[in-house]
This record gives C-alpha cells, structure tokens and sequence, in this order.
C-alpha cells in the first residue's frame, strides 16, 4: 500500500452542482432581462428539478406555450431552462429560448474554466508553500546541525590537541627513560668496576687483620707470661716472620690506598651524573654550554669504544640562559648517534665557538654517515635506522625540540660512509 | 475513480493524457472532439495556455447513461508536460482510473520520453496508485515525421513491459482512436471486475465503448 506523500485538498475533476457553478444572481438577472424582451415568465430548475429562480408571473389569461431546454455541465444535464410565452409572439419565442440557454451555457462553462483554473492554481500554490515550508524547515534543522557539529568540533579539536600534548609530554619523558636507562647500563659497569676491586682489597685486607690480631694476641700473652725481653725479642720476631707481617703491612697500606680511590671514582661518577642530569636543579638558568658538553661527554665515556679519539676544541662562551638538563638531554642524543656511528678507529670531534650573534655547536664525526634517502627523515618521530627494540627513533627528535624550545636551530650535514657534522646554533639575545 | 454514488447511479471517471511537453497530448484530446459526436460529450476545455502551451490541463468530459439508468461520467484530461508544472501533474493524476502515456517519436526525444514515464511512476505512487496495476496504453505519436524512431525498435524496447503499444499522428487524426478504444475497454475491465458494472449495474462493455466512440456524422 503506497503513502501518499502529497495531499492535494481537492480532486481535479470532482463534480460540482448547477448551483455551485452559477450563482442565483447570475441566472436572475438574465433571466430579468429576458422576460422584459416578451416571454411571461422564465425559470431555472437545478438537476432534481428544484426551482433556482424565476421570473415574470403566469397571468391565467391565455394559454402559455412552454421552452424547456437542459443546462449542461461538462455535457452531463445538469439544470433546465423553462420559458413560458404568449403562443401570439410566434417564432420569436424558440429563439428567444434558444438564446436564453446559450447565453446561460456560456456563463456555466466560462464559471466552471475559472474555477478550475483557480482551483488548480491555488493548489498548486499551496502545495509549493507546503513543500517550501518542508524544504525551509529541513534547512534549519541542517543549519543548526552543522552549527552544532561546528560547535562541538571546536571543542573536540581543543580535547584531542590537549591529549595530543599529554601524548608528547609522555614520549618525551620515555625517551628521557631510554636515554638515561642507557646511560644507567654504563654507569653501572663504571661503578661495577671500582666497587670489584673494594670489594676485593677489603676481603684481603680482612685476612690481613686476622695476622696483625694473632700478631697482637701473642705479645699479649707473652708479656702476661713475664717472658724474658731477650726471648720475647727472638720469639716475637720469628711469630712475626710466619704471619710475614712485612708483608701484610705494607700490602694493607696499598689496598687502602686503592679502595679510597675506588671509592672517590664512584663518588665522581656519581656526580657527573648528577651533574648531567640536573638532578637538583629545576628549569631554567644560565649555563655553560662547554661544562654541559663535558659532562655529557663524560656519563658518555663508557658508551664509547675504545680507542676512540675525542677531540675537542672549546672555545670559551658566555652563559647561555636555558634549560641544563634538557640541552645536555640533546647532547647526548647527537654524541650518542655519533658514538654509535662506527666500532672503530672512531674520532669524534667536539667543537664550541661564539660569534657575536651566537653560539655554535658542533659534532662531527667519521662514522657511516646517512643516505640521502634518509637524512630527510632523521627528525621524525619513531624513525629509527636500529633494530627493533634497540632505538626509539626519538632521540633526535627529541635533540630538535629541545633546541628549538631554546630558540636555536639544528642542521645535520652528512656524506654517505664518510661521516656525519651536526652544527646547533643558540642565538644570543641582546 | 473520483466519484462512485451507488443510489444516484452515478459514477465518474478520470482518464489522463500524461507525457513530455510538446508530445501532442492536447492535439490527442482535440483531434478526439473533432472526431467524435458531440452527442453525449461535452465541450473541450482548453484552460488558460501560455504560447499555445498547457499550464493548467485540458478537458474532454463524457457522458453516457446505459440503458439501466446508471450514469457514467467520464473526464478526459491532458496534463502540462513541462517538468517545472509537477505539481500540477500530480493533482491531475490523483485518483486516475487509466493513463495514455503519449510518447514523442523524434529519436532526439527518447530520454525525454524516459524520464517523464520515470515521472509518471513515481507520480502515481505520489498519489497512492501503482504502474502495475492502473490501465495504461502508450502510444508513440508523431509518426508522420520522417525521422521517427523506428516502429520495430519501440516494439522490441516496449513488447516485454506487455502495455499495449499504438503508432500515431494525432495531427494527421490516426492512431488516436485505436488509442482511446483501447485504453477505454481497458478502464472498463477494471472497474467492472472492482464494481460489477455489467452484473450489478447493467452496463454493457460494448454498448458503453460504441456510444462514448460514435464518430461524428
């Protein structure tokens, strides 16, 4: 069963009376105006043959002919015309009635075309409003959707971009993790090694406090036992003998000697991590450029292959207004790629120098260089040349930001297996 | 069916002319009041036209009264071809009880021809009637022109559909009665078979066709 979509409020064609079609006014006054032109009376019946109008009155004097013609409506009978005249008139009467019917016909069918056309016009028209109104109320509902939607988009892109900048903060602190995890694998065979050998001396040195404890047990009880000087003299000296405390004296003062030092390589070591990390200090200050290069370089050493020849050539800086760590965080992302850039016969040269508008960086080094290729891409994040799992492909990523967070700049020059020159410059502001 | 009064007798037909513009629609119903007795037919209403165009429709009312007293009325209506009068079509074509589709036969016309009988069908389903079931016959006019698609092509294009199919030259006067009688005979069938015209209200299908298509003396 089909929905009717469009409801028109009337049906073309729909079949009107003679009475809807003309009105009684119509009819009256023709009808007036034909009696006046000689018939007795004249009269118009409706399609049941009720009268609708009449005019002129029967006299009863003499005996009327009478004209009776239908009315059509869309060739359907619909009404009559009646006439009544003098039969003394003669002819004049049928063509009176014949001019009567045609002048009515007329007025009908001329009515009926313009209600029609009315009828179809208004309509039409209603149904274009109808549909104008629709189409003008879908519209609205659009706008305020889109309106909405826009509305809401603000809102969404304000929501993501803050997540965005959430997401960033948390890969910027994990690299921060990776590095110093790294970092934290040297530092721990760094300190590992002077702590082996404490650890060893202080168990010698252990031994050797069990003789030189025997060693003072014995006079104890020698003297307790009132032995003769002479004898205690000679006894003394061979006990002294089987402890070899000559010996044992003079390795003690050595293996002490070595463990203070132990100790102090990793209280140092332990500084220059602390140092690098700016573990006390938060944020900003001013800063060494050359003391943070140093630094790193130092929590860097044993990353770096042996034989390695580190050159470098600072020159002295003024104090750049930054933040410590995250610079040195940046350091060592570079001196780290360039450490990593050959296993040997590596030389790695470490430069500084201050003209008057800056202070350039540099960090080159002989390594393997990147492929054209791949120099494009060396600052996007998670684009890493190591196997998986063995870079997060975020440290020069990160090395970027940071300079460009202290308003310098990075630029990486490199030749294929040749090696690698990473220039950052620090404008100073006046 | 726009009126059907079982205690008056009485029941009125509409039958509508549908097509693209300037397809002979009009030139159909005209030719039909030329040809026809005017006996028990009314005038041809031509409603107000703009350069000889219909904007509103054309009408060509019948009449016809069996010999059992029931009256069959029946309105024969052109509609304004022009895609921007559709609202016009559609409440032409409200209760319709059978539709000539008068195609135009020049081939530059074919796409025309398509997208108004698309129309027609979505109109009729518009106004709650269905292709399948309204009596329909195309007829494809003009066919005095020298270009005309040929006959054999309409026929292959239209023989599957199984709506009858009439060649015409309603401006010559051909085609245009084979067309009426048939979609006449068809409207009668369907509405005897919903009503029982001849059994309840004894119209003959015969009687009924021959009086509505006297041909004029």
């Amino acid at each position: 069963m089909n929905v009717r979509k469009a409801q028109v409020s009337f049906v073309v064609g729909e079949d009107r009376r003679l009475s809807e079609i003309i009105s009684r006014s119509e009819i009256e006054s023709l009808l007036r105006s034909l009696v006046k032109a000689g018939p007795v009376w004249a009269a118009v019946l409706d399609e049941d043959g009720m009268l609708l109008c009449r005019q002129g009155a029967d006299t009863g004097l003499v005996p009327l002919e009478e004209f009776r013609h239908a009315l059509l409506v869309e060739g359907e009978p619909q009404g009559t015309l009646v006439m009544a005249v003098d039969p003394s008139i003669g002819s004049a009467g049928e063509a009176l009635a014949l001019l009567a019917r045609d002048a009515l016909q007329f007025t009908i069918t001329n009515n009926l075309k313009r209600m029609l056309t009315t009828e179809i016009h208004t309509t039409v028209v209603k149904e274009s409003y109808d549909q104008l109104v629709e189409t003008n109320k879908m519209l609205t509902a659009s706008e305020k959707s889109y309106r909405d939607l826009a509305f809401s988009l603000e809102q969404q892109v304000e929501e993501r971009t803050s997540e965005l900048q959430k997401a960033y903060a948390r890969m910027l602190q994990q690299e921060k993790l990776a590095a110093v995890g790294s970092l934290a694998a040297g530092m721990a065979h760094e300190i590992n090694n002077p702590n082996g050998f404490v650890h060893s001396n202080l168990v010698t040195f252990s031994h050797y406090f069990e003789r030189m404890r025997d060693m003072v047990n014995f006079y104890q009880m020698q003297i307790a036992n009132n032995i003769p000087l002479h004898k205690l003299h000679l006894d003394s000296e061979q006990k002294r003998r089987e402890l070899k405390l000559d010996y044992v004296i003079s390795d003690s003062s050595e293996l002490l000697k070595e463990s203070i030092e132990g100790t102090e390589r990793i209280a140092r070591i332990v500084a220059d991590l602390k140092s690098f990390s700016h573990v006390d200090e938060s944020g900003y200050s001013d800063a060494d450029l050359n003391i943070e290069l140093e630094r790193t370089l130092s929590v860097l050493v044993p990353q770096i292959s042996p034989g390695t020849v580190i050159v470098r050539e600072l020159q002295p800086l003024p104090l750049f207004g930054c933040n410590p760590g995250l610079i040195s965080q940046a350091f060592l992302a570079i001196i780290q790629n360039a450490a990593q850039s050959r296993t040997e016969a590596l030389k790695i040269h470490v430069s500084s120098r201050c003209t008057a508008h800056e202070i350039v960086i540099g960090i080159a080094d002989n390594g393997c260089g990147i492929s054209a290729h791949n120099i494009t891409r060396v600052f996007e994040p998670f684009f890493t040349t190591h196997e998986v799992g063995c870079g997060t492909g975020m440290g020069l990523t990160v090395a970027r930001d940071i300079v460009q967070a202290a308003g310098g700049s990075i630029v990486i020059d490199s030749v294929e297996s040749t090696g690698t020159a990473v220039t950052i410059r620090f404008p100073l502001v006046k | 069916m726009i009126e059907f009064d079982e205690q008056r007798k009485r029941i009125v037909l509409k039958l509508v002319y549908y097509g693209p513009a300037l397809s002979g629609k009009t030139t159909n119903l005209l030719t039909l009041h030329d040809l026809l007795s005017p006996e028990g037919r009314g005038e041809l209403m031509l409603l107000d036209t703009t350069e000889d165009r219909t904007i509103y429709f054309d009408l060509l009312p019948f009449f016809y009264v069996a010999p059992s007293g029931m009256k069959i009325k029946l309105k024969v209506y052109t509609v304004p071809g022009q895609v921007r009068h559709d609202a016009t079509r559609k409440a032409v074509l409200q209760r319709a009880d059978g539709v000539v589709f008068v195609a135009d036969s020049q081939p530059s016309q074919m796409t025309v021809n398509f997208e108004s009988f698309d129309n027609l069908e979505k109109n009729l389903a518009m106004v709650g009637l269905s292709i399948e079931r309204v009596p329909l016959v195309v007829q494809f006019n003009k066919r005095d022109l020298a270009d005309s698609v040929p006959e054999d092509d309409v026929r292959t294009a239209w023989g599957p559909s199984g709506v009858p199919v009439f060649m015409a030259s309603a401006l010559k006067g051909w085609g245009v009665m084979e067309t009426f009688h048939e979609v006449l005979g068809l409207m009668f069938d369907s509405i005897n078979a919903q009503h029982g015209l001849t059994a309840r209200f004894g119209v003959e299908r015969e009687l009924f066709l021959a009086e509505i298509l006297t041909v004029q003396r």
